[in-house]
């Protein structure tokens, strides 16, 4: 068996070694992060099948838990931790070339540390743990969004970076309030006591900590950073920001509500404030005439859909909620990796910049294509079953209250369908440039973009792929004893 | 009075993380905003340090044989606060030097006038 410790340790001190491999050439060290996340990779679709069957517990130190610091590897995060390393890799194939300028070490650096932060998360079974792995994917973030060093990068970055640290205060206040309360940092650990004690004293750690976490995740009101910092990072940043940074918070916040606290009656505040995350950020896209801040604020919406699946509670929504974390992962990344070299060919982020391009990048633009269409929930592509799957959760819980909120979330996909569509056409049908000459983008941009095609397609038209895997994570999600039995024995 | 004596740590803690969050969500100016985030996370190291405090305890280090039953803190919450405080100096120096790229930039370090990017 693999040691899933790998998982963090190989990324974490590969990151640190990157200035070495400079000394010797300054040409290597660009293909470290590629190496790290092949590794990463392989080595979480070589756990998959173990972990479905029985989740892998690691003990740091010999100690057994709740003594120690320990790794949980169960359905969800060795998911997460797949899907890290799947979008970190093809990201970092991209920035092969797309990174031209700047300090080219220290990007390479931070947005491995950014990964390993992200797996870190999702693998950790303890919170202050957790704390920490969030706080290394928040620091690097904030440094990677004021990359380019423009004007509008480092203002976000400070907006970013402010807000962030709020949150991650909170958190803490939160985690040390749990800490007083059951003397223990172990989550299964504080799960299985955390009937113990009234509910009242239970509430303010729980409030703190989501609203610390909801931050990272940009739930609604805590959101404000999240256009910004999305749209003046590098592309490819843009992209892990969207397809990962924010996943990792979403399921952060799963993890606290699910399996610490078993709360199973703020399910439907948090199933409300998902659908106000999803108007919001559907009805601001449809505003913008900037192609990286509409993009930034779809963003929002689909989080707000993955949280509205989640706040359901009932298997059938996790698992939508889930497919629909990994479509919008896969979606995005495309879309962002597409515009980053639309962008960079025109010179602007303005929508009607892109006129007449696809007849000048006819690859780019059928790939932003395929991408809107997969976030828009056509099929063959793979948003159609996931959003399939939340709205048939929904419908199954037949309650009224339900029922209302899928109109609005239907709502919601119809003005995001507006959006994508007005781009689309104005990419193929709008202007007359023959004139105008841009290139295709670059071998390495390409070879990124087509493979998620051909995965957003391909899941699209076989979804069932997935669902083994879904069904166990969501069970690993909503069934808290098994979880507390496997790490407690 | 009893009261005051038993939580005074706690009041302090909070005291510090209230002062905190006001400077950040009132104050203009970036620097004030970073001084503002420094009190919030020495409030909160404050905060988890008193978690663990026992009135007279020692240090928990059994290093003499015929050491005596006293009471001991609480190691944990000191190596909590130990890595906050390095994840708290870390945040500091990343926002310092962007305030200085900002100062730059903009010539100015009021938040109120730095507005470029709006929803």
């Amino acid at each position: 068996m693999v040691n899933p410790v790998l998982l963090i340790a190989v990324p974490l001190g590969l990151s640190f070694t990157i200035p070495l491999f400079g000394l010797i050439s300054r040409k290597i060290e660009k293909y470290v992060p590629v190496v790290a996340l092949i590794f990463n990779l392989v080595i979480s679709s070589i756990l998959i099948p173990e972990v479905i069957k029985q989740p892998i517990n690691v003990f740091i130190g010999g100690f057994q838990p709740p003594f120690c610091i320990n790794l949980v590897v169960g359905p969800v995060g060795i998911l997460f931790s797949a899907l890290i390393a799947l979008v970190g890799l093809l990201a970092s194939i991209y920035a092969l070339d797309y990174i031209r300028e700047g300090a080219k070490q220290l990007y390479h650096m931070l947005y491995l540390l950014l990964l390993t932060g992200a797996t870190g998360v999702v693998l950790t079974g303890d919170i202050f743990n957790l704390f920490v792995f969030f706080e290394i994917l928040c620091i690097s973030s904030y440094a990677l969004v004021a990359y380019l060093g423009d004007k509008a990068g480092i203002e976000s970055a400070v907006k970013y970076l402010i807000q962030g640290a709020m949150g991650s205060s909170l958190m803490l206040i939160g985690i040390g309030l749990l800490y007083g309360l059951f003397g223990t940092l172990n989550m299964a650990d504080i799960a299985s006591n955390i009937d113990t004690v009234s509910s009242i004293s239970i509430f303010v750690p729980m409030v703190l900590l989501i609203t610390g976490l909801g931050v990272e995740a940009a739930i609604f009101p805590l959101n404000a950073w999240l256009p910004d910092a999305h749209s003046s990072a590098p592309s490819s940043i843009s992209a892990i920001l969207s397809g990962i940074a924010i996943k990792v918070g979403i399921y952060a916040v799963a993890r606290v509500v699910f399996t610490i606290f078993g709360a199973s009656s703020i399910l439907q505040f948090l199933a409300i404030l998902g659908l106000l995350t999803l108007l919001i950020g559907e009805v601001s896209a449809f505003c913008q005439s900037n192609i990286k801040r509409l993009l930034a604020y779809s963003s929002i919406g689909q989080i707000g859909l993955v949280v509205f699946a989640l706040g359901m509670g009932i298997s059938y929504g996790v698992v939508g909620g889930l497919f629909q974390l990994i479509s919008h992962a896969l979606s995005k990344a495309l879309l962002f990796f597409a515009v980053g070299y639309m962008i960079y060919r025109s010179g602007s982020m303005d929508i009607s910049k892109l006129e007449g391009m696809g007849k000048q990048m006819p690859l780019t633009s059928f790939a932003f294509t395929i991408g809107a269409f997969s976030l828009v929930g056509l099929p063959p592509f793979i948003g159609f079953p996931s959003k399939f799957l939340i709205i048939r959760a929904a419908l199954s819980k037949q309650e009224l209250l339900f029922t209302i909120l899928v109109a609005f979330v239907l709502l919601g996909t119809v003005i995001e369908g507006a959006y994508f569509f007005r781009v689309v056409q104005v990419l193929y049908f709008k202007g007359n440039h023959t004139d105008l000459q841009r290139e295709e983008a670059p071998i390495p941009a390409l070879i990124p973009i087509v493979i998620l095609m051909v995965l957003i397609v391909a899941i699209g038209v076989y979804p069932k792929s997935l669902t083994r895997m879904l069904n166990s994570a969501s069970s690993e999600l909503l069934n808290r004893v098994a979880y507390i039995r496997s790490v407690l024995r | 009075m009893n009261f005051i004596h038993n939580y005074i740590y706690y009041i302090g803690a909070f005291g510090l993380v209230f002062i905190g969050i006001y400077i950040i969500l009132v104050k203009r100016n970036l620097i004030k905003v970073i001084i503002g985030l420094s009190i919030l996370d020495t409030g909160i190291n404050l905060f988890l340090i008193s978690i663990g405090y026992i009135s007279k305890g020692t240090a928990p280090i059994f290093s003499k044989i015929d050491m005596e039953n006293a009471p001991m803190v609480d190691p944990v919450p000191q190596a909590l606060v130990l890595t906050a405080i390095v994840i708290g100096v870390a945040v500091l120096a990343l926002a310092l030097s962007l305030a200085i790229r900002l100062y730059h930039h903009y010539g100015t370090l009021n938040l109120r006038k730095i507005k470029e990017q709006r929803w």
